[in-house]
């Protein structure tokens, strides 16, 4: 079963982060990075990606003619995607315990950030049973 | 550079989704075939997923001793990750090019959805946060 864990944080936090020490963020880099190494020695990594600080976020919509209507304003509480993993693991339970793992991960001082991580499955959508399953995953994105 | 190409969704937009005709289903699938199709015969296509809707979703924090502690209640406010594509790009407009095109994927009735993409960089690595 994969799962995605999702770290999002709002742009309040990242600013914090951007100021922890060069020590305290070495150390959190270096957890996460193990524990990236374990999941690839036990065969359930899949995938992970950092992204750039929300500060350069855009939204787009398309118009008539496909030109694209792009805003860059966002409320101060909008949650961000900061970075994810995607796992294959054999149970959600499994999933929780790295994403657990991953909360963990020390922040300023060595305390733990704690902070949220959101645990999600993959779509399958059966009720376009006329589709193949490939088609299905690029429809349900639509949503 | 690369970058991801972000759908998003409150509760009450799966709810919807659920009800769409069959026919609009298809035709939004068509549409996404189409665009991934594009994407990759143009060469800009890294990588694309779709997410299961909401309801099994969790927030994990660590405990205190270590074991994960789950909650699965959520604002009605909070947006949800429905999907995202990674594309590999010249620039940051064409980025939004290609995102205004998956905004214009049909809706019930075969009307352009006009659904806002969210679009960031992503890293190649820490250094690329300036740090």
């Amino acid at each position: 079963m994969k799962y995605i864990l999702l770290m999002t944080g709002m742009t309040v936090g990242v600013e914090s982060y951007l100021a922890w020490s060069q020590k305290d963020r070495d150390a959190h880099m270096a957890v996460l990075q193990r524990i990236t190494r374990e999941l690839t020695a036990s065969g359930e990594f899949v995938a992970t990606q950092g992204l750039a600080v929300p500060q350069e976020a855009k939204v787009v919509r398309g118009e008539q003619g496909g030109m694209p209507v792009t805003d860059g304003v966002f409320p101060e509480s909008k949650e961000f995607l900061l970075g994810y993993w995607i796992v294959d693991v054999a149970t959600p339970e499994r999933a929780y315990a790295i994403a657990g793992r991953i909360s963990a991960a020390p922040g300023p001082g060595g305390v733990p950030t704690n902070v949220p991580i959101e645990v999600r499955g993959f779509a399958s959508y059966p009720e376009v049973a006329s589709s193949s399953s490939e088609e299905i995953t690029r429809g349900a994105k639509r949503i | 550079m690369k970058f991801i190409l972000m759908m998003t969704g409150k509760m009450a937009d799966w709810d919807e989704y659920m009800k769409w005709s069959k026919e609009d289903l298809q035709r939004n699938v068509t549409f996404m075939r189409a665009f991934s199709r594009e994407l990759k015969d143009s060469g800009v296509f890294v990588a694309t997923e779709g997410l299961a809707a909401p309801g099994e979703a969790k927030i994990v924090r660590a405990g205190k001793d270590g074991e994960p502690i789950t909650d699965g209640v959520f604002p009605e406010s909070k947006e949800f990750l429905a999907g995202y594509w990674i594309i590999d790009v010249e620039s940051p407009e064409q980025a939004y090019k290609i995102a205004a095109r998956a905004s214009t994927a049909p809706g019930p009735g075969g009307k352009p959805g006009g659904m806002p993409i969210e679009v960031r960089q992503v890293l190649s690595g820490h250094a690329d946060l300036g740090l």
